[in-house]
């Protein structure tokens, strides 16, 4: 027995690349990519390799900061729009690995919606992620969050929204539910929603999204709780959850053990691993030829 | 001293007796040949809050046989809310027996009166090689004088202690019935001065400067159910050395594949130390006895 044999837990290769894995929540330097510029999203996309490979992913979206002011670091902002090219590194680098969907500021709509013709309009990202905490986070009930949805929609973007419904209340005033996610999602029925963690707290996660049927619930970011993807299915359909691994911060182990360990028919896990994925992209996909 | 030949030895006979129940359909998973996997931390019975997929002993076992655990340290959810925990060990030892894999682990609350005696079964009428205990739930801390004396006690007879941290995320559980995680942090001064106390650290996820401190504190051990990151086990197992990191899952309330994968997902750990963790740490605490 030598070290590369002891892989207990995983499914056997050959399985892992028939799932055809799509990283739906891949959060290399989440807050902050480095003062420098990058150093430490490529740092963090480095230390998540491994896993990658043995999960064998095909790909995995990131959300990088753009300058709308979600990192809270001025210098930073500032070189992010004086020198945009700092943001495309790590799509440069693994341009066969990453899909990127930028971090929008809904407290600076002028900025957010210029940040949505540079990089959505005119590519390379597919869509928007609004944050959960920073100086980037509005609950997403906000008035604010019309204009952009709007603009997201005629661009064919996706939207994902940071939710989690915690024990005591919200940590931070800008916060956002599952149930707040839902009155977003209501006033635009014809656009995709992601519900990032299904609100981490999924028993009520779910039920608070169950009855809006264009929000999708994203898998990562809490404990492998047992039994979850089973009820998402029974109250979603397999069709309404879509896979994250929330590396590095997060283990392959916590969030792919939640699709694999899951007692759910291996139709669903391809479904969830990727298929969905693919399908919430395909507008946005096409658009930019890929 | 129980050899990891002793325990694959004892596990493919328990597999006979055993023949009767239903094959788990996962078959394609790929377990690590040869090597016995013990899990330190699983519970059996009802979890207060919700039904689990595995939560009968017989469900629980074929899935530790999947996945190629040939033994589960078995506590009872029950432990955390029930006050007759002289029912709770008895329910948990009585189901034990039936099932060679697992190893019955009894619950102790030393809030409640008479828990002397419940120890004192635990370890003579069933043999039990440690308690779990639950302080948090139980409203204690651990520089309690209860906890001292049930530490002493527990020392001088050769059981181990594991002591729940924690038992869910503080941020889902249920709004009336909110706890804290257990401050370890008392352990460090009180352990040097109780000769042979052993205890495991459960379902925790420390501060570094605490795990340090905790990982030079005598006969100090950790399970593996919640320690986050990519690279969370290589850094725990950096940080306090291997010899004190034992496999544990926290099954069923956890998936068991998310700790087993995060054990070897960064590929940082060596073959030896891979071996301690999952299997001969475990091996090793239940020899000494």
């Amino acid at each position: 027995m030598n070290r590369t044999d002891i892989r207990p837990g995983l499914p056997p290769t050959e399985q892992l690349k028939g799932y055809r894995i799509w990283d739906a929540y891949f959060t290399p330097a989440h807050s902050h990519p480095g003062s420098d510029g990058s150093s430490s999203l490529m740092a963090d996309i480095e230390r998540s390799l491994p896993a990658v490979r043995k999960g064998q992913f095909e790909r995995l979206c990131y959300f990088p900061h753009v300058g709308t002011g979600t990192t809270g670091d001025a210098a930073w902002e500032e070189l992010a729009r004086s020198v945009p090219d700092v943001i495309l590194k790590p799509l440069e680098r693994w341009p066969q690995l990453l899909l990127g969907m930028i971090q929008l500021n809904p407290n600076n709509v002028p900025a957010s919606l210029d940040a949505l013709n540079r990089w959505l309009r005119d590519g390379p990202m597919l869509g928007v992620y609004f944050p959960g905490a920073g100086p980037g986070a509005l609950t997403c009930t906000h008035r604010n969050f019309n204009r952009l949805i709007e603009r997201i929609k005629t661009l064919n973007g996706v939207v994902v929204q940071h939710t989690w419904l915690k024990t005591g209340g919200k940590q931070g005033a800008g916060e956002s539910t599952p149930s707040e996610l839902a009155e977003l999602a209501s006033r635009f029925p014809e656009q995709k929603f992601v519900c990032a963690h299904a609100g981490g707290e999924w028993e009520q996660g779910i039920r608070a999204i169950r009855d809006t049927s264009n929000i999708l619930i994203e898998t990562s970011g809490f404990d492998a709780t047992a039994g979850f993807i089973e009820m998402a299915i029974r109250d979603l359909g397999p069709n309404r959850i879509i896979f994250g691994s929330h590396l590095p911060s997060r283990s392959l182990g916590t969030e792919l053990g939640k699709i694999i360990g899951a007692e759910i028919p291996e139709a669903d896990r391809k479904l969830i691993l990727g298929e969905n994925f693919r399908e919430l992209l395909k507008p946005i996909l096409k658009q930019t030829g890929e | 001293m129980l050899t990891r030949r002793d325990i694959l030895t004892w596990t493919m006979t328990a597999g006979v007796t055993s023949a009767a129940m239903p094959t788990w359909p996962r078959s394609a998973l790929e377990v690590a040949a040869g090597l016995p996997i013990v899990d330190t931390n699983i519970s059996l019975f009802r979890w207060p809050f919700r039904r689990l997929p595995f939560d009968t002993p017989n469900l629980l076992v074929q899935k530790l046989r999947s996945l190629g655990i040939v033994q589960g340290w078995a506590a009872s959810f029950e432990g955390i809310l029930h006050r007759d925990i002289s029912g709770v060990n008895q329910r948990l030892a009585e189901v034990c027996r039936a099932w060679a894999e697992l190893v019955p682990i009894g619950s102790i609350n030393p809030a409640v009166p008479g828990w002397e005696k419940d120890l004192h079964r635990c370890i003579s009428e069933y043999n039990m090689p440690g308690v779990r205990l639950y302080p948090s739930y139980h409203g204690y801390t651990l520089d309690d004088p209860r906890f001292v004396r049930l530490l002493q006690h527990a020392a001088q007879a050769g059981r181990f202690i594991q002591i729940a941290v924690a038992m869910e995320d503080q941020r889902t559980q249920n709004t009336l019935l909110r706890v804290s995680d257990v401050d370890p942090g008392p352990l460090i001064k009180l352990m040097p001065g109780i000769e042979n106390a052993r205890v495991q650290i459960l379902n925790h996820n420390l501060r570094p400067d605490l795990l340090q401190q905790l990982g030079t504190t005598p006969g100090v051990f950790f399970d593996t159910a919640r320690v986050e990151g990519t690279d969370g086990i290589p850094r725990l197992v950096n940080n306090v050395a291997s010899e004190r990191v034992l496999f544990g899952s926290h099954a069923p309330f956890l998936i068991p594949e998310a700790s087993l994968i995060r054990v070897h997902e960064s590929d940082k750990l060596d073959e030896a130390s891979l071996v301690r963790v999952l299997s001969d740490n475990a091996a090793l605490l239940l020899a000494e006895k």
